[in-house]
């Protein structure tokens, strides 16, 4: 289970400094589906990045189980997101010059799996395992991403707002390559997202309003990709 | 304004290799044009041959180190605007579709050639300043009658003129033609080339872990920067086992010089080189620490590759020094006297070797430390 507890987040300091996060605490449990859900500049890939240890909170904790991995030193944390998360961004941030698999491969060998191959499978490339990243279409490009996250093994995988670039058709494709890979996998998803739609997908619901949480209740159906409106 | 002053600030590397070359061009070659004007006053067969050998060297001199450094300026000012062109494609794409012609964008590149401007007149200037003790020494036997420093309108042209016009013409040619690209493609994100006919099927390679391949498609991604990798090297290696035998052969003042420039050229180049390794790996580098690389993993995959080749580099300077001060000696001054002769220089090798080794390392040590700094929230600013 993570525990989010009382996260403060400012950037900038002096007269500029401004609060982005105001005191943020929720719980996911293990194996959910949350979707934070705010408008633009809201905060929200601040608070993602604050729960999957890629920055550090002002003041605040964040439990994975018993660790407080706000305590852990850097080379700690490091290791930490080795074992634990992956990650999925707008932006697919794949190594241009590396074909699919190695780009793959970048995630699977941090967890020693030998088998990513059947992961690029999972994603339907497995046509495409030696093309380059800019021979790709966006919605490929984000499956590859998906893939290299998941060929790491990842207890909790975060993305954020990783339909952002593609159209609604590619976009259900990848959302619904993940649900299934989910359930295949067991992991936890924590999505962000601003398009209300896609929160239907979800189990648990995170609104979130100018760094504050305003709002967290649960679908009691959650809709598949291809049902929700776009 | 289009190409800012930071990126401008980048060029200094060019601006000290210009300068160097300018420097001992401009000496030579000023001396080569003066030493001509004693000829006639010229009595003797042993002064006469001193004379010869005088003006070959100023030759040689002046061709080997001049169009070396020229040659390497004119690829790392290409390999500058190359990139530069990559890394800002988006903001010259915006410029074209809003209607501005290429030659119009590419206008703006001729400041590229004030950054050979700089280098020359500094370069210009050096000369001249030592100029006076550089004569005196070449004629330090009074072999010759005494040679007075004349300006050379055609050296200031050849040195100081040419090679910035040449640079800005260079440089808004190249943008131009780099520019002639569609719009879209200048637009579009990551837009990666890839050569068609290359083999795709090492598939037993594949078992090579991702640092590995990693490390491998750096190396092969940027060639210029490898280039620069072992000519750094080179440079270090040669010039500084040049400059010993220099002061025995010729001068201290050769040998100083000589030192001087070649530890200068090795450390701009290398320094500009590796950086733009690191900057052009950033991103990389910060997905790789967002997914729980340590930084080892990190700089093993980025900088570990061109170890190999600046060994290389080393070994071939060893070599070119050695071959070139065997034709200086055995055949340019074959029929002077006195000139002492000339065997390679095993423990001048191996000093330099171990300082080279020295350098490197704690170069590489500094430079790692740098990728350590590299924040992971770097890949999510665009
Ligand atoms: N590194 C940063 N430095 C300064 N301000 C930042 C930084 N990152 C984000 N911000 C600011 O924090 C606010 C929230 O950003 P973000 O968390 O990205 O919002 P969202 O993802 O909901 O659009 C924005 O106003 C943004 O300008
Ligand atoms: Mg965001």
């Amino acid at each position: 289970m993570i525990k989010v507890k009382d996260i403060i987040k400012s950037y900038g300091n002096g007269e500029s400094s401004s609060q982005i996060l105001k005191g943020i605490s929720l719980e996911i449990q293990d194996g959910d589906f949350v979707v934070i859900l705010g408008a633009s500049g809201s905060g929200k890939s601040t608070l993602l990045n604050v729960i999957s240890g890629l920055e550090r909170p002002d003041s605040g904790k964040v439990f994975y189980d018993a660790t407080d991995i706000t305590a852990l030193s850097d080379n700690q944390l490091t290791a930490f997101r080795k074992e634990n998360i992956g990650f999925i961004f707008q932006q697919y941030y794949l190594l241009p010059d590396m074909s699919v698999d190695k780009n793959v491969k970048m995630g699977a060998d941090l967890a020693g799996n030998k088998d990513y191959k059947t992961v690029i499978k999972a994603v339907g490339l497995g046509e495409k395992l030696h093309k380059y990243p800019g021979e790709l279409s966006g919605g490929e490009q984000q499956r590859v991403s998906v893939a290299r996250a998941l060929a790491k093994k990842p207890k909790v995988l975060f993305l954020d707002e990783p339909t952002g670039a593609l159209d609604e058709q590619t976009g259900r494709q990848v959302l619904d390559y993940i649900c299934k890979l989910k359930k295949q996998y067991g992991f936890t998803i924590v999505m962000v997202t601003h398009n209300l739609n896609i929160a239907e997908m979800a189990k648990t619901v995170v609104k979130m309003n100018s760094g504050k949480v305003s709002d967290i209740y649960q679908n009691e159906v959650q809709k598949t990709a291809y049902e929700i409106g776009w | 304004m289009l190409i800012g002053i930071k990126n401008a600030s980048k060029f200094i590397g060019i601006s000290i290799i210009v300068c160097c070359a300018v420097v001992i061009c401009t000496m030579f070659l000023n001396f080569y044009f003066d030493v001509q004007s004693v000829e006639s006053q010229i009595t003797s067969e042993l002064s006469m041959i001193f004379y010869d050998a005088q003006v070959s060297t100023a030759k040689v001199v002046c061709m080997v180190s001049g169009g070396c450094l020229l040659l390497t300026s004119v690829v790392m000012l290409m390999f500058y605007i190359k990139h530069y062109i990559d890394t800002h494609k988006k903001e010259l794409g915006i410029l074209k579709a809003l209607g501005y012609s290429n030659i119009k964008v590419a206008k703006h590149f001729w400041v590229f050639g004030m950054t050979a401007l700089m280098g020359t007149v500094i370069g210009f200037g050096i000369a001249f300043l030592m100029m006076p003790r550089f004569y005196a020494l070449q004629n330090e036997d009074k072999m010759l009658p005494e040679i007075v420093i004349h300006f050379h309108p055609a050296v200031f042209l050849y040195f100081v003129i040419l090679p910035t016009v040449g640079f800005s013409l260079l440089a808004i040619g190249y943008a131009w033609w780099k520019l002639k690209r569609p719009v879209l493609s200048l637009l579009r994100n990551d837009f990666h080339s890839v050569d068609k006919g290359k083999k795709r099927t090492d598939d037993k390679l594949s078992e090579r872990s991702f640092v590995d391949d990693l490390k491998r498609s750096t190396l092969k991604s940027k060639k210029a920067l490898d280039f620069f990798i072992i000519f750094a090297s080179f440079c270090f290696s040669s010039m500084t086992q040049m400059s010993f035998s220099m002061k025995d052969l010729s001068s201290e003042m050769m040998g100083a010089m000589m030192l001087v420039i070649g530890l200068a050229l090795a450390f701009t180049t290398m320094f500009l080189a590796i950086t733009t390794v690191i900057g052009g790996n950033t991103k990389t580098i910060s997905m790789m620490r967002a997914f729980g690389y340590s930084s080892k993993d990190c700089c093993k995959a980025i900088l570990d590759g061109y170890r190999p080749l600046s060994y290389m580099g080393f070994a071939v300077g060893t070599v070119y020094q050695y071959a070139l001060l065997r034709i200086m000696v055995d055949i340019v001054f074959k029929d002077v006297e006195g000139v002492p002769v000339y065997k390679f220089d095993v423990p001048v090798m191996l000093v330099s070797l171990v300082v080279f080794i020295a350098a490197y390392e704690i170069l590489m040590f500094v430079y790692s430390e740098k990728v350590k700094k590299i924040s992971i929230k770097e890949i999510m600013i665009e």
